[in-house]
């Protein structure tokens, strides 16, 4: 197995170095396609391994850093994100080859490919971190890097602005990582390696084990997009090129789950009911935000990234309702809602970096993000059409595709919440179910808005119009991700064990590969209910083989005759006349009209000659994001109000400047020497 | 005795197809009577089949790929769930094949592939349309998970063979309030799923208060005969959950004859007697505007967390 | 005997090398402070040399040598193109005038001594005697580049400062090793170029090499 792990950073470093040294842009572009495809794959292939076989891989090579030396172990949760990181990897690598071409000569494809490949190296090494040093490290570079793919594009407007958000979120998030890691090592720094911490965590005091999982929350949180610490996901992922974008989306903020899992439940083994129930609370909120201001977005890219948010609180949601469980002994019922959140991980990467894919396909067809100029595009781009479809009907939740049987078990893992024998505990269940059920048919709602407008109907502009499909490496990209979406919808009887030997023995929960059948069911532990997308799916396909067959058979008339649209009269249908993602949105938009609290502007002008000749009509409509208006706002006014009082001391003279440093120095000096 | 078994699956499907035009026809005459008009008779939907499928397809110029493909995607996933409601026997065959989570998300699957087939001529009234079904579905979709939670928190389970069996061995739950507070709920929802007053009227030719009829505004000739039977199809599949989940008495358990006949009938007998308060329902009551549709939902919500808690409380 | 000459040489030769620095406090023209720099690096070769002799140290000869060819010969000629550059660019006006100058940097020495007395009280190097005075040399350093208004100038402040540090490390120690020291001549050789690119635009902006004016960029 080691020599798989050389091969993957081999072929990364080779991505880079290639990337970075070779002359041409072509090959600019082949070698870090290459080499990130090499790499990813080789990481998948490792990841699959070492699920499969169960095996541990340890490295440790201690020269590279000091006190504890650069640690690797790879164990079953790592091998798992691994293979995330490798499914949705190699088809961004091989995407990136089409799309960074529109590049040349605007951005630097150099920095891009290697920064892409450096990216997934470092995502790759984090899932297999075994000391606080080594993590902290490759977090930080995975940031670093994230951050210089983000503001690619630095020369249009916000991205340098989405840039600082991320950066400045990813740190705060830094900070109480750290925080974390020291109290977990109990101020020892010699006892960073996570053995010694799952060690010690044992004998810490309830206290600071809350202080470490609040802390870990607070920081794994932030990277993960957790509300109200998401507001930098909806502003970095539109503007990162797309294939970045679903990388971001799929698997950097799936590293705050991943980081959650192996503190919470990995590092600490698991911690009181109120725990989970915070979990649990938070992606609610999570989850239902997301797909509120999803709902309101026109920009495809931003829209998407919402949901992302939403995602993230679905996972959160099986992860909450795990540990909860976790912490009253229902260890089959535990395991259920982990896998429920492992499963919507995969899940999310595949089909968000699918639909990521899509839309960077059509801003790469149309140039423009905003849907509302959109429209017509599945004659123009049918492949990405019917991609973006079959990603939009996965995160949609419906069979028979993958988001279906992820949301099942989370369902099935809340619907056992009545085993709790504490009611309090036991009653924010069936709240969860309610709210985890309006977020997907939100989604659901959402994603015909994103479809329908952008693909369906006529053009809405110029650019629309004279959309092309995308390169062939694109969608070979986006078909591959597709075929994941289809395969880990009708499989899941074949990746449920697989989850399930992933978990055994974190944080003491039992091996559950043998609860799960490996018939074509997934069963709920304790035959609680049970399903077979499987099934599901192959009755689809009969039945809609089926259906036509028999209509021959009953000689229904086929004819078919093409003709105007119907239009109560009217003579000649415009775009104009469409239904816009505006209006398509707007009953969700009265109906939670408290939360959106949506301001408008409606002036009319009026013909000179009669009020019922109407020359123009200008509408426009902005809603505050909540978070923005009660957190956000005044913690800047209040940054702001307190940087100005810090700015009397910034005079602008570099004299000054230097009299600091130096008073600073001699103080520091006496301070050393009297006290 | 298995063969039995998905003989009786594919005998069921049959069934249901074959009922649904009536159930819809049936609700239309009862309605037509009350409200002093003599009406179609019962079987017209039949003759609409017949009629539909012999037309020829007019296609809107706008149209995709999509919206041929839609129609069909609708009726075999409306199809699809009849393999899963015990209509006349409990358990079924496959009943493993899917719970009432997968019953909701493919019904979900057919309700989406409309919306889009009515977004797709390009017309106003389709985008309206798809834009109100799809509101009217996210906003109900937590009140059914709600009522299954509380079916299920009574049965042990949320596959639909397990629940009528449950109550068959139990039926002291089928008056218990969280029950009730469910059916109610689920009523509702029945309601605004399947488009019926006061959420959507079926009956309707003004477009601007058309939900389903605007969004299948462009479809003609078999792809509508398709979506019209599905449509129908999902009131009877509506219909017989409320039927044999609460009062699952007069289905069949064995797969004796005799049995098999009653429950033919109790099932005939049950989806009347829903079609015959649904009619006086939609007799009683006005269409309310669009954007009070979410507080009732929301009242069938507070219903459903009530029902849930209350199951809680008696367990 | 040979560690009484070897402290006596040291002390001496600090306080040559902190003599050279108080000289910066009473020039103004440039060009004398970039003899003054040159000499205090010719001063500080020699002590090198001999804490090297002394100490029995080969290394610290390799690290006089490089000390003399960047200190003595390149830097006082890329500070005398900047001269040329820049001709009549005095130090007239520092905020300090030169007599209270002296007299901060009589106290920063005093200082120095006070902060440095624990060490050299515990340390039994023939050395100590200097350590005070290079502690002493880095805050007059520090002193010129707080105090002196023209660029050129603060970077020769910066320059002797960074002697002094150099005067501390090889008085402390006996010398780093010889890659820390040739590091930390890289170190300084780049931040000179840096500074160099920095008056170049400084001056370009403000048509002066004031470094007074950059109160105009806070907004």
């Amino acid at each position: 197995m080691t020599w798989l792990l050389v091969v993957m950073i081999a072929g990364y470093g080779i991505g880079a170095v290639g990337a970075l040294t070779l002359g041409r842009s072509l090959f600019v572009r082949a070698a870090a396609t290459s080499g990130a495809i090499i790499g990813a794959g080789a990481a998948f292939i490792l990841g699959s391994a070492n699920l499969l076989s169960g095996q541990t891989l340890t490295i440790q090579i201690s020269d590279i850093l000091p006190i504890t030396g650069f640690a690797l172990r790879l164990d079953g949760l790592g091998a798992f994100f691994l293979v995330v990181i490798g499914l949705l990897g190699v088809p961004v690598a091989l995407y990136s080859f089409g799309y960074s071409a529109a590049y040349e000569g605007r951005y630097s494809l150099r920095l891009i490919g290697a920064m892409l490949n450096g990216l997934l190296l470092t995502l790759s090494l984090q899932v297999m971190a075994d000391n606080a040093l080594t993590f902290l490290l490759l977090w930080e570079t995975m940031s670093l890097s994230a951050y210089w793919l983000v503001v690619t594009e630095h020369d249009q407007p916000g991205t340098l602005q989405a840039g600082g958000w991320y950066i400045a979120m990813t740190h705060i998030g830094f900070a109480a990582l750290v925080a974390m890691f020291l109290l977990l090592s109990g101020g020892d720094a010699m006892s960073t390696s996570f053995a010694a911490m799952r060690a010690n965590a044992l004998t810490l005091a309830p206290l600071a084990r809350d202080a470490v999982f609040l802390l870990a929350l607070f920081g794994f949180g932030s990277k993960a997009g957790v509300v109200p610490l998401h507001v930098w996901l909806p502003m970095a992922h539109p503007v990162a090129p797309s294939h970045v974008s679903a990388l971001m989306s799929g698997v950097v903020i799936k590293m705050g789950i991943y980081g959650l899992l192996r503190v919470t439940l990995d590092l600490l083994g698991g911690g009181p009911a109120w725990w989970g129930a915070l979990v649990l609370a938070v992606g609610t909120v999570t989850a239902l935000l997301g797909v509120l201001y999803a709902l309101m977005e026109h920009d495809l890219k931003r829209l998407l990234a919402f949901h992302s948010v939403e995602n993230i609180g679905i996972i959160l949601i099986g992860i909450g309702a795990g540990l909860i469980f976790r912490s009253y002994g229902l260890m089959a019922l535990a395991t259920l809602g982990f896998i429920g959140g492992l499963y919507h991980t995969i899940n999310h990467a595949s089909f968000k970096g699918l639909l990521f894919l899509g839309a960077g396909s059509v801003l790469h067809a149309t140039g423009t993000r905003n849907m509302e100029e959109m429209g017509g595009l599945i004659k123009r781009m049918p492949w990405t059409a019917l991609f973006f479809l079959i990603g939009a009907a996965a995160i949609s939740a419906l069979p028979p595709l993958n988001g279906f049987v992820s949301e099942w078990l989370v369902f099935q893992a809340l619907l056992g919440g009545f085993n709790i024998p504490v009611p309090e505990v036991a009653v924010a269940f069936p709240l969860a179910v309610g709210m985890l059920a309006l977020t997907s048919g939100l989604a659901a709602a959402c994603f015909v808005k994103a479809f329908g407008i952008s693909f369906l109907a006529i053009p809405r502009s110029h650019e629309a119009e004279h959309a092309h499909e995308a390169p062939l490496s694109m969608r070979i990209g986006m078909a591959i991700l597709a075929l994941a979406c289809i395969a880990l919808g009708l499989a899941p009887f074949s990746v449920v064990p697989l989850l399930g030997g992933v978990l055994a023995g974190l944080g003491g929960l039992p091996d559950t590969r043998s609860v799960f059948t490996l018939d074509l069911m997934v069963q709920a532990p304790a035959g609680f209910a049970q399903v077979s997308p499987t099934w599901i799916g192959l009755g689809l396909l009969i039945l809609l083989a089926l259906i036509p067959l028999v209509m021959r058979l009953m000689h229904v008339n086929r004819k078919r005759r093409v003709s105007d649209t119907w239009g109560c009269g009217r003579i000649g249908q415009t775009p104009r006349m469409e239904y816009t993602a505006t209006s398509f949105a707007e009953p969700l938009r009265r109906v939670f009209a408290e939360l959106y609290r949506p301001t408008k502007e409606l002036s009319i002008d009026f013909h000179p000659e009669s009020k019922y000749f109407v020359k123009s009509i200008k509408y426009s409509s902005r809603i505050t994001p909540l978070f923005d208006r009660v957190l956000y706002d005044p913690l800047l006014r209040l940054i702001q109000r307190i940087s100005r009082q810090v700015r009397r001391i910034q005079t602008g003279s570099l004299h000054l400047y230097l009299m600091y440093v130096a008073v600073i120095l001699i103080l520091l000096l006496i301070a050393a020497r009297w006290f | 005795m298995i063969v039995t078994g998905y003989v009786l699956e594919i005998a069921q499907v049959a069934l249901a197809l074959l009922l649904a035009p009536g159930l819809a026809g049936f609700v239309r005459w009862l309605k037509a009577r009350f409200q002093n008009r003599r009406g179609a008779p019962p079987w017209q939907p039949y003759f609409e089949l017949r009629k539909l499928f012999g037309k020829e397809v007019v296609m809107s110029n706008n149209a995709s790929w999509l919206f041929r493909v839609a129609p069909y995607i609708i009726f075999a996933s409306t199809v699809t769930v009849t393999l899963l409601v015990p209509m006349i026997v409990a358990p079924l065959a496959l009943d493993g094949m899917g719970d009432l989570l997968m019953v909701v998300y493919l019904l979900l699957l057919g309700t989406f592939f409309l919306a889009l087939a009515g977004l797709d001529p390009g017309t106003a009234f389709g985008g309206m349309g798809a834009s109100r079904e799809m509101t009217v579905a996210a906003i109900a979709e937590p009140t059914i998970a709600l009522a299954i939670f509380s079916l299920a928190l009574s049965a042990g389970s949320t596959n639909l063979g397990r629940i009528v069996t449950q109550e068959l061995a139990n039926p002291a739950v089928t008056v218990s309030p969280g029950h009730l507070l469910a059916l109610a709920a689920l009523f509702i929802v029945t309601l605004a799923e399947t488009g019926r007053l006061p959420v959507d009227n079926p009956a309707t030719h003004l477009e601007l208060t058309m939900i389903h009829e605007a969004m299948i505004l462009e479809y003609s000739g078999r792809y509508l005969a398709l979506i019209e039977w599905a449509s129908w199809l999902k009131l009877t599949i509506f219909f017989t959950l409320l039927a044999n989940l609460f009062v699952p008495w007069g289905i069949a358990t064995t797969f004796d004859p005799a049995a098999l006949t009653l429950a033919v009938l109790a099932l005939i007998v049950k989806l009347a007697v829903l079609g015959g308060i649904v009619a006086v329902v939609e007799t009683r009551v006005a269409k309310l505007r669009l954007f009070r549709v979410p507080e009732l939902l929301g009242a069938s919500f507070v219903l459903a967390l009530l029902a849930v808690t209350s199951s809680f409380l008696l367990k | 005997m040979n560690d009484a000459l070897f402290s006596q040489l040291s002390t001496l030769g600090s306080s040559v090398i902190l003599l050279y620095g108080f000289t910066l406090l009473w020039r103004k023209s440039l060009h004398a402070y970039t003899v003054a720099f040159q000499w205090q690096s010719i001063a500080l070769t020699f002590l090198f040399l001999i804490i090297g002799y002394f100490g029995h140290d080969v290394e610290l000869y390799y690290v006089a040598g490089f000390l003399f060819v960047l200190k003595v010969l390149i830097l006082p000629r890329y500070l005398g193109k900047l001269e040329q550059r820049f001709p009549g660019e005095r130090e007239s006006r520092p905020y300090v005038n030169v007599a209270t100058s002296l007299v901060v940097a009589g106290l920063l020495v005093l200082l120095a001594y006070a902060i440095t007395r624990p060490l050299v009280l515990v340390s039994d190097l023939p050395t100590r005697g200097g350590l005070p005075l290079a502690v002493g040399l880095i805050f007059v350093g520090l002193f010129v580049i707080i105090t002196r208004k023209k660029a050129l100038t603060q970077i020769v402040g910066f320059l002797v400062m960074e002697n002094g540090i150099a005067l501390l490390a090889a008085l402390g120690t006996y010398g780093i090793p010889l890659i820390i020291e040739l590091g930390v001549f890289l170190d300084v050789l780049m931040g000179f170029l840096v500074m160099q690119v920095f008056v170049y635009h400084i001056h370009d902006t403000f048509e002066s090499i004031d470094v007074d004016q950059l109160n105009e960029l806070r907004h």
